[in-house]
């Protein structure tokens, strides 16, 4: 009896713990995702007070919407790249600099600075690296490299995935780093003794212990990757065209300059729903392949 | 172990400190913001009757460019001499980026007591009653009479228009002059010119189509002096239904000089150009001619105070092409405001105090739109522009940009013309987008 | 920790050669974009335009930032700054690690409920909310207010900070929490005096990741501190990148001043940022 009104208000003192952290997110956070979803039902232009109500009208507009599937198609594209090439280099770095070399904590502050930088400012030092630094390399060397990736549509990816790698390379390489180091020598000791190459032993003890670093990375770099905006705001400004207009700038320019307010709301709840699946579809398959490992 | 922990008893104690001296010298300023919050919310007695000693804070939000940014502290001193009790609270933004959304934010959550924009912004909010009617107010009689149009909405003015700027194609007066090339009038004489430099190894046309809106300005440069010269009602009758881009010859004409432009530039630069680069090439003598607006003029100067440069207006079919000002920074009130006469004697200040006029158009360099005060920074195409405006061969930007917004439609259909210079999409499809965005294209 | 595991160094000397100058290339690529803008932040607006982009400046002066610190009113602005990061961050840790804990010791619906809902918060694209956020936080009063900044701040961070400190907690002994307990302490006390200190590497790794991010934040202060006297540089700097016109020589000096205290507090925390990434990585 004494003991569970005891328990009770420990629970109790448990849950003001949470409370407070909890109630500033919903208000500030879900609250504001529950307006937006009531905004997405009408065709409200972010001015007037009238708010006409339309129903689904703008979800059936998304899938008819050419703008938008070429948001989304960027938006995608952008996403697969980005999570291949930052998770391989990332792990590729992290083992390099865990082989024992020299200055190794220079090389891992180098690496890291980038991220400090916010993503306006790095989009900005891209698009001068594109079209002033680089073809001065030209100059330099006699070669004639075309360097303006911003310039046509069909580099203008590659050139942001280059610039979105720079930035956050350093940041997923010192979780794969801080994983490498905490992964136990007997392990690798037993393997030596039963004679494995290193190639062997880095697919058989390396990657497996690795499975919860590459989760948190993979479920980062994807939702990071989802819902990138800043990079191009100072950049390529979603050009050449609509060539790089991510999925996000989309919905700016259509809430806000295109003052069609509740049809962007309709395309940022279609943005949660779609990032909603992809992480919990990643986690489960992630999670499942570090229980078996 | 020992030194980290005072390490971190010393980090922590700095920032209490330093939250300390925070609070303390801002709580004078935190607290003038709760009480103009309130004063913009709700009406206060104190200020609906405003005696002339009433201490009044209003809030202003400005939408700028690098250009003005600056000029508050100007607007600041002249106040302070003449209505020291009047206070203004300074909300500074790019105009491009961040007016719009700053206006649809505060649009739920009441109006800056004063809005300083550019003159499309009394079309776009004025429709919606949200800003104060200054029909017959003293200070509009300072301000010149070609500015009043463009802010009058059914008779009622609700913006003061204060400098404007020219737009056109400037072009590198050295070129013109070593090479005997006189100014085209038509596009016959146009052409040539951009023969003439081509045998010279001299790029025709700078341009930053990095730069989305530099098309979307170009290309209503166009229509002001193909569409909407001839049809000054051209959007209206648009959204009637009675013409479409698609059916319009002039209007496919004014697109169309994207690509006369487009061919003649560095083709395969300009998507990765940005306006500093391009402005510094004019003037370096890498292109002879640019069709931008006076926000290029600082630029120029930047690269060398000694570029002399001119303009003239982009030839269009007819041969009678007119030079394009586009009124700029506008003062404008909010309709709800209870500080407005507060508002109406800072307006009084701004229009009147000739000094500060000269001041903010000399660091502008911008042309004036006030009576009586002619700016005297250095100007090399102010020589071309005071001829034009002699022969009364000048026309107000916004015949164009109050009949077919630019957030939305102009902005949108600039990327598509960015997409069919690129050999993406037909002419055809651009138009018909175009025309596709009909419900957007109203201010 | 130990940097290396010594079968590492066993790799051949040709393999450390090729890894060390791999390794260099890399870093090169990574660090002369950030060569560059201070090269710039250096030239005089002629040199940006005129010279050669890889040229070194005539004269190193300091020109650029002092227009920097002037025309971004950088007292006020680097202030407001620094003080909204760290009050923030310093909420943050203490509401992070609290629910955290509390999520960890309790196996109640509740409490695995309130895990799943933060986390969800990672999927809110917020820059898509800021209508709603913007009404919100207008109804409660909390517009151009310095708490309705850091309120936000916080509500951001919490999804994040929850994640990586119940990552953390296996790392508290439940030994000494039995002691403290039997001891007589309540559960605010345990929490505060005895689980508090021992997350060290653990809130060393949220204020840097926290700090960064809100430091580097444009959209929650254009929001809600926009006005003169409640700036942040972010915010400011923008005024350098307008639309028509742009200063950018300022700019890049402006660039510099804003990461170089980052810079430090990262260089400064370091370690206790891999130990607290190691937990954080193994344990997930």
């Amino acid at each position: 009896m004494k003991r569970r009104s005891r328990s009770s208000i420990m629970t109790a003192q448990y849950v003001s713990l949470v409370l407070p952290g909890m109630i500033i997110f919903t208000i500030a956070l879900i609250i504001p995702m529950f307006l937006a979803f009531r905004y997405s039902l009408t065709s409200w232009n972010g001015m007037t007070p009238e708010k006409p109500f339309v129903g689904l009208e703008n979800y059936k507009k998304l899938f008819t919407d050419a703008n938008a599937k070429d948001a989304w198609i960027f938006t995608i594209k952008f996403t697969i790249l980005n999570t291949v090439i930052q998770n391989v280099l990332a792990l590729f770095f992290a083992v390099i600099l865990d082989s024992g070399i020299k200055l190794q904590k220079l090389y891992r502050t180098i690496l890291f600075i980038p991220c400090l930088i916010s993503a306006i400012v790095a989009g900005f030092i891209w698009m001068k690296m594109y079209s002033n630094i680089l073809p001065a390399i030209n100059d330099f060397l006699g070669t004639k490299i075309n360097f303006l990736l911003f310039g046509s549509q069909e580099t203008v990816l590659p050139g942001l995935v280059i610039a979105n790698n720079w930035q956050w390379i350093g940041y997923w390489m010192l979780i794969y780093l801080a994983a490498l180091q905490s992964i136990p020598v007997d392990l690798y000791e037993s393997a030596k003794v039963d004679g494995a190459s290193a190639i062997r032993k880095f697919i058989n003890i390396t990657l497996p212990m690795l499975a919860p670093a590459m989760t948190i990375c993979i479920v980062g770099i994807t939702t990071g990757s989802l819902k990138v905006y800043d990079l191009m705001v100072s950049s390529t400004g979603g050009g050449p065209g609509r060539a790089s207009t991510s999925i996000i700038y989309s919905i700016y320019t259509t809430a806000i300059s295109g003052r069609q307010y509740g049809y962007g709301s309709a395309m940022s709840i279609s943005l949660v729903a779609a990032l909603l699946v992809v992480a919990v579809i990643q986690l489960k398959v992630l999670r499942k392949r570090e229980v078996q490992l | 172990m020992k030194s980290k922990k005072i390490a971190a008893l010393a980090l922590a104690l700095t920032m209490i400190t330093s939250i300390g001296a925070g609070c303390g010298t801002n709580s004078g300023s935190t607290a003038s913001t709760t009480s103009s919050d309130s004063s913009a919310q709700q009406s206060t007695a104190a200020s609906t009757t405003a005696a002339d000693s009433e201490k009044v804070t209003l809030k202003v939000l400005a939408g700028q460019s690098t250009t003005d940014a600056g000029t508050e502290d100007m607007i600041d001193k002249a106040l302070a001499k003449k209505y020291p009790n009047i206070t203004l609270e300074w909300e500074c933004v790019d105009w491009g980026k961040d007016f719009q959304p700053k206006m649809q934010q505060y649009m739920q959550s009441g109006l800056p007591d004063i809005m300083i924009g550019k003159a499309q912004d009394v079309a776009t909010y004025g429709s919606k009653g949200l800003l104060g009617d200054m029909t017959g107010k003293p200070y509009l009689d300072n301000v010149l009479d070609a500015a009043k149009p463009g802010v009058t909405i059914g008779g009622k003015t609700y913006g003061i228009v204060y400098n404007a700027l020219y737009q056109g194609v400037y072009y590198n007066r050295k070129i013109f002059a070593d090479n005997n090339i006189a100014i085209p009038k038509t596009q016959d004489e146009l052409k040539a010119v951009i023969e003439k430099l081509k045998s010279l190894k001299i790029t025709p046309f700078a341009t930053h189509f990095l730069d989305t809106w530099s098309i979307g300005n170009i290309t209503m440069q166009f229509a002001i002096n193909d569409v909407f010269n001839k049809t000054p009602d051209w959007g209206d009758k648009f959204r009637k239904g009675e013409v479409s881009f698609s059916t319009s010859p002039e209007y496919r004409k004014a697109y169309e000089y994207n690509k006369l432009i487009y061919d003649n530039t560095w083709k395969n630069e300009t998507f990765s150009l940005e306006q500093t680069e391009c402005d510094a090439r004019l003037v370096k003598g890498k292109a002879a001619m640019k069709v931008s607006g006076s926000w290029s003029i600082q630029n120029f100067l930047d690269v060398d105070e000694n570029a002399d440069f001119g303009i003239f207006p982009f030839p269009n079919q007819t041969g009678d092409s007119k030079l394009i000002f586009e009124p700029n920074i506008t003062f404008m009130k909010s309709a709800n405001s209870p500080n407005q006469d507060a508002i109406d004697k800072v307006f009084e200040v701004v229009t009147s105090d000739k000094d500060l006029a000269l001041e903010i158009f000399n660091f502008t360099k911008t042309a004036s739109m006030i009576k009586g005060v002619t700016p005297t920074f250095k100007n090399p195409s102010q020589k071309d522009i005071d001829k034009y405006v002699a022969d009364g061969k000048i026309v107000d930007a916004n015949t164009g940009n109050t009949q077919l917004v630019w957030g939305g439609f102009q902005e949108e259909n600039a990327k598509d013309i960015a997409a069919w210079l690129q050999g993406k999409i037909k002419i055809e499809n651009v138009l018909k987008l175009s025309d596709s965005r009909k419900a957007n294209s109203k201010p | 920790m130990k940097d290396e595991t010594p079968s590492k160094s066993e790799n051949s000397l040709l393999q450390r050669i090729v890894s060390q100058v791999f390794i260099t290339i890399a870093a090169l690529f990574f660090l002369t974009p950030i060569l560059i803008v201070i090269n710039y932040s250096f030239k005089t607006k002629k040199e940006l335009y005129l010279g050669n982009p890889l040229s070194l400046p005539k004269n190193f002066s300091f020109n650029n930032y002092i227009t920097a610190i002037k025309k971004l009113n950088m007292v006020t602005t680097f202030t407001n700054t620094f003080l909204y990061t760290a009050i923030s961050v310093i909420l943050l840790a203490l509401l992070c690690g609290a629910t955290a804990w509390a999520i960890a010791r309790c196996n109640q619906k509740f409490f695995k409920f309130s895990y799943v809902y933060f986390l969800i918060g990672i999927l809110i694209p917020y820059q898509a909310l800021f209508l709603p956020i913007y009404i919100v936080g207008f109804k409660m009063g909390l517009t151009n207010t310095r708490i309705g900044v850091i309120l936000m701040y916080i509500a951001t961070g919490m999804s994040f900070g929850v994640f990586l400190m119940t990552s953390f907690m296996n790392t508290v002994p439940l030994e000494i929490e039995e002691a403290a307990r039997i001891d007589g302490c309540n559960i605010y006390k345990t929490y505060f005096s005895i689980v508090m200190p021992l997350l060290k590497p653990a809130i060393a790794t949220l204020t840097i990741m926290q700090s960064f991010v809100i430091w580097n934040d444009y959209l929650m202060a254009s929001l809600f501190v926009s006005s003169k006297q409640l700036k942040t540089l972010t915010v400011a700097m923008q005024a350098l990148f307008s639309q028509q016109t742009s200063d950018y020589t300022t700019a890049m000096a402006a660039i510099v001043i804003s990461v170089l205290p980052i810079a430090v507090l990262f260089i400064f925390l370091q370690k206790y940022f891999i130990k607290g990434m190691t937990v954080g990585a193994v344990k997930g």
